[in-house]
């Protein structure tokens, strides 16, 4: 019965038998609520606890003026002295800040408590646009500007280049803030026994998010064990240490109980971390050929009340500004402002959507101001095959990588000729819907910055046969405990039963760094393959010693060590009990990689009514090598649907007030549903990284990176729209009537 | 107030207050923790639950308003001898499902639908697929599936005809 489940997650999961943070059962376990803000901006004047401590069924409830000593979040690296209490202490600077928590015997006990706390915030102006907060008229911090972070990538680009140019195009784009949204909202369960703590969270990082409460909580990291279940999507959201972690974990300790924390929807709406939240002007000059000469990016970030990593993460816009393109001179500037709402944090693209998106919009509006085909645009100037590795001018040194093989298969897939006959044919009929053909070429990065671009990994042969894979990364729905073992298994010439892999747990672990950025297959997966590689010249050596030959008279073949001549052979389990443990454990470094690929969309709108309906996706994605061909090509559907989410339905609109207008929750802030699902035709390339021998680049993100400007690019050629800044995003039936009007 | 929930077959007799709704009885009080709470507004559907057959939010339904009525949970989907339910295998091979959050609901919703009619059409399945949030597959592996499921338990069916 070994085929009945393709992946060694799916029988927990489909039987109920999956074991999410909310489903650990732990006596005695306490749960948090927090009492929230419901203003975006203001003076904390009162919260008082005392009524809530009286409640039946609640166990203790606290504001910051009772904990004095709970530490704040952790600072951000170069932007230091700007405080982010774990509870409000006077200040309220996001809407849903938690200014109380309420630890009840249950979630009702807990919010009957939180029911009970007396808060009373005087508002003060809010600011959540970074144009408005950079005018420092409103400060969130006294005495500070609210611009966090100025930064740029490549040179300033001279006047004579725009004066040269036979056209320059300029315009403006909004990338709207939007909620990640994993199914399962945030989580964490603290578990103090005697010395140690145990913690249990949904979560990306579980050794960064031991460091980061060994720190807060003034204890050695050993005494702290991280542990990650079954984590139900994260997308980005996942990788940090939070305010209310801390509160959590503190009040375990000092209570010496079990204390629990699982985020709902509605404060998730709140006060979870977005992604985006880019205001962009652009302007990009070419040739009367249609040869780019120079792009200039200007990214203003709105990233939220408190500095943190979410400061720094435009810059990875800025480094990417460059895009597919042989464009000689390009200038990115980045200015990241404070505003009052919640954080924004990487969310699957993280800063590489951003880039793509403006580019390629101002693609599509120089083709026309060209008049020139928008396909032939991008062909005269991607990166030709043979230019590679390709350095940018906004600091990139792009790996691998065959763009022009990648578009020319997104049209031939499209039927792109087709497509365009159909739209001519439409236009000369007034009673047929309009439709618009919209590309997109994108590159992205994958694994990481440098200094973040390695983690543990190691494999271990027992004297039973099996293996055991480890590393440092943590699924969250991404498969690994299916496909990690078959690489390795693939490596050792076993069977991918015998292999089985650890990861998520800081116990079980020497180290690790985590799944963020598409890492995991190409650092951990490149690691696997080389750890179980040395455990194969490991074995040869030690087979070597035992037969009395040089090592080059072994070989390994099919898990099994051999004498190049003769039929003496030992498998690993005989191996390991004639010669002891075998082991290999190593932190596996490699460089940055850079996925690719070209997306086309076909819509067809109603300028009446404002309403798009998407015909066709096609999605041309390049990972290099692909572990597991279904398991990408699942992460290549959704990315591509929670891209169509950005171009389409998701934002985070705001009322005067600065509250965000989600009171509806999942009604207002609308994900895509089967509904809004169109065609969509996955096709793939394959260029290998040669920066790491197994050739696997990251494939989780490309559809949030590619698909939103196709969509959009799409609308805008239905449309006709000679100048589309009024089309942004999401494309609303309001946004698109007022554009086609 | 003094209810007994019958659960996939199992009777529970709880003690709750009238506010507690259905999801919070099934996983805190009766430990079935495989039904999951994705939204807590009757949107995802992911707390999806069959009552009296009927494909419910759990989430939008009190525990009180369910005495004595049988439910059954992604828990109870298999068959007697465990048995994988057509939908759970066709889950797997259709790669339905990534994180699996939200893949008992739909398991439910579905299972709830197929009871009612084996022969479930095209837009019967996109409607079901439309009921529910999945944020990793991107809905089209669910459809899949449950159309796999759907024809499954048709032969499944056929095939204990024939036999019979």
């Amino acid at each position: 019965m070994v085929d009945r489940w393709l992946r060694r997650e799916d029988e927990r999961l489909l039987t109920g038998r999956g074991r999410f943070v909310a489903d650990l059962r732990v006596p005695g376990c306490l749960d948090a609520v927090f009492v929230r803000s419901e203003v975006a901006h203001g003076t904390l004047r009162e919260a008082d606890c005392s009524a809530a401590r009286e409640v039946p069924g609640v166990a203790g409830a606290w504001s910051a003026a009772d904990l004095p000593d709970l530490p704040p979040m952790p600072d951000a690296p170069g932007v230091e002295g700007r405080e982010w209490p774990a509870l409000v202490k006077d200040r309220v600077r996001y809407p849903g800040e938690a200014l109380a928590v309420v630890l009840g015997d249950d979630r009702y006990r807990a919010e009957d408590g939180a029911a009970r706390v007396r808060v009373r915030v005087d508002p003060l102006p809010a600011v959540v646009t970074a144009e408005e907060a950079a005018g420092d008229e409103v400060r969130l911090f006294e005495g500070r500007s609210n611009v966090a972070l100025r930064g740029e990538a490549g040179r300033p680009i001279g006047d004579e280049v725009w004066e040269r140019a036979a056209v320059v195009v300029e315009s403006r784009y909004r990338q709207q803030l939007l909620m990640p949204s994993p199914m399962e909202c945030r989580t964490i369960l603290c578990v103090p026994e005697g010395e140690r703590l145990t913690v249990w969270s949904g979560h990306q990082a579980p050794h960064r998010l031991r460091h980061d409460l060994a720190g807060l909580l003034d204890r050695p990291e050993e005494s702290i064990r991280v542990v990650v279940p079954d984590t139900g999507g994260a997308f980005g959201s996942k990788s940090a240490v939070f305010p209310e972690f801390i509160a959590v974990a503190w009040l375990a300790v000092r209570l010496g109980r079990p204390v629990r924390w699982v985020e709902d929807r509605r404060e998730s709406l709140l006060v979870a971390t977005r992604g985006r939240g880019q205001d962009q002007q652009v302007r990009l000059a070419a040739d009367a050929d249609g040869r780019l000469l120079a792009y200039e990016l200007t990214v203003e970030a709105d990233v939220g009340a408190y500095p943190h990593l979410g400061v720094a993460f435009p810059m990875q816009t800025a480094w990417m500004a460059t895009g597919p393109y042989t464009t000689p001179e390009v200038h990115a500037t980045v200015r990241s402002v404070l505003t009052n709402t919640m954080i924004t944090y990487p969310y699957r693209g993280a800063g590489r959507p951003e880039a793509t998106s403006p580019l390629e919009r101002t693609m599509d509006v120089l083709a026309k101001r060209l008049d020139l085909d928008p396909a032939d645009l991008r062909r005269r100037n991607l990166i030709p095959p043979d230019r590679f590795p390709y350095r940018t001018p906004t600091g990139r040194t792009y790996d691998s990588g065959d763009h022009p093989a990648a578009l020319d298969l997104a049209l031939r897939t499209l039927g792109y000729h087709g497509w365009r006959a159909e739209q001519a044919r439409r236009r000369a009929d007034p009673a047929a819907l309009p439709v618009g053909i919209g590309l997109s070429c994108y590159v992205e990065r994958s694994g990481g910055e440098r200094g973040s671009v390695h983690d543990y990994v190691g494999v271990e042969a027992g004297e039973d046969g099996t293996v055991v894979a480890r590393c440092g990364a943590a699924s969250s729905g991404q498969s690994h405990a299916t496909v990690f073992p078959a690489l390795v298994a693939e490596t050792l010439g076993v069977e991918p039963a015998r292999v089985r892999l650890i990861e998520g747990d800081t116990d079980e672990l020497p180290g690790g760094v985590g799944s963020f950025g598409s890492r995991s297959a190409q650092i951990d997966g490149a690691g696997l393959q080389h750890a179980a590689t040395l455990l194969i010249e490991e074995a040869r050596e030690r087979a070597a010693r035992m037969w009395d030959l040089p090592i080059e008279e072994t070989a390994w073949s099919d898990g099994v060590v051999h004498p190049v001549r003769g039929t003496a052979a030992m498998g690993l389990s005989e191996l390991v009990k004639r010669t002891g443990p075998l082991r290999i454990d190593e932190r596996y470094e490699a460089d940055m990689a850079f996925p690719f690929g070209a997306h086309a969309a076909v819509v067809e709108v109603d300028p009446d009514l404002g309403t798009v309906r998407v015909l066709q996706i096609v999605a041309v994605d390049d990972c290099g090598r692909a572990l597991d061909p279904a398991v990408v090509r699942g992460q290549q559907f959704g990315s591509i649907v929670q891209g169509l989410g950005q171009a389409l339905y998701e934002g985070v609109p705001f009322g005067d007030d600065g509250v965000p207008l989600l009171g509806y929750g999942l009604l207002d802030y609308l994900l895509p549903t089967y509904a809004e699902i169109p065609p969509i035709d996955l096709e793939e390339t394959r260029t290998p990284t040669p920066r790491t021998p197994l050739g696997a680049k990251g494939a989780g993100e490309s559809g949030c990176i590619g698909t939103p400007p196709a969509i959009v690019n799409a609308v805008a050629d239905a449309l006709r729209l000679d100048h589309p800044e009024r089309l942004q995003m999401p494309l609303s039936p309001d946004v698109v009537w007022r554009a086609a009007a | 107030m003094k209810i007994t929930l019958s659960v996939n077959d199992d009777a529970y007799p709880l003690d709750v207050e009238p506010r507690r709704v259905l999801a919070d009885a099934l996983r805190d009080d009766c430990g079935l923790t495989g039904t999951h709470l994705g939204c807590e507004q009757g949107v995802c559907g992911a707390c999806t639950v069959l009552v009296d057959g009927e494909a419910v939010r759990s989430c939008l339904m009190l525990a009180v308003q369910c005495d004595g009525v049988p439910i059954r949970t992604v828990e109870g989907l298999a068959g007697p001898g465990g048995e994988p339910h057509p939908l759970q295998r066709a889950f797997s091979a259709e790669r339905g499902l990534q994180c699996g959050f939200c893949t008992p609901g739909f398991l439910m919703l579905a299972a709830g639908a197929l009871e009612r009619d084996p022969a479930l059409g095209e837009e019967e399945v996109a409607a079901l697929v439309g009921s529910n949030l999945c944020r990793c597959t991107g809905y089209e592996p669910i459809r899949r599936a449950i159309t796999r499921a759907a024809r499954d338990h048709q032969k499944g069916q056929d095939g204990r005809h024939l036999s019979a």
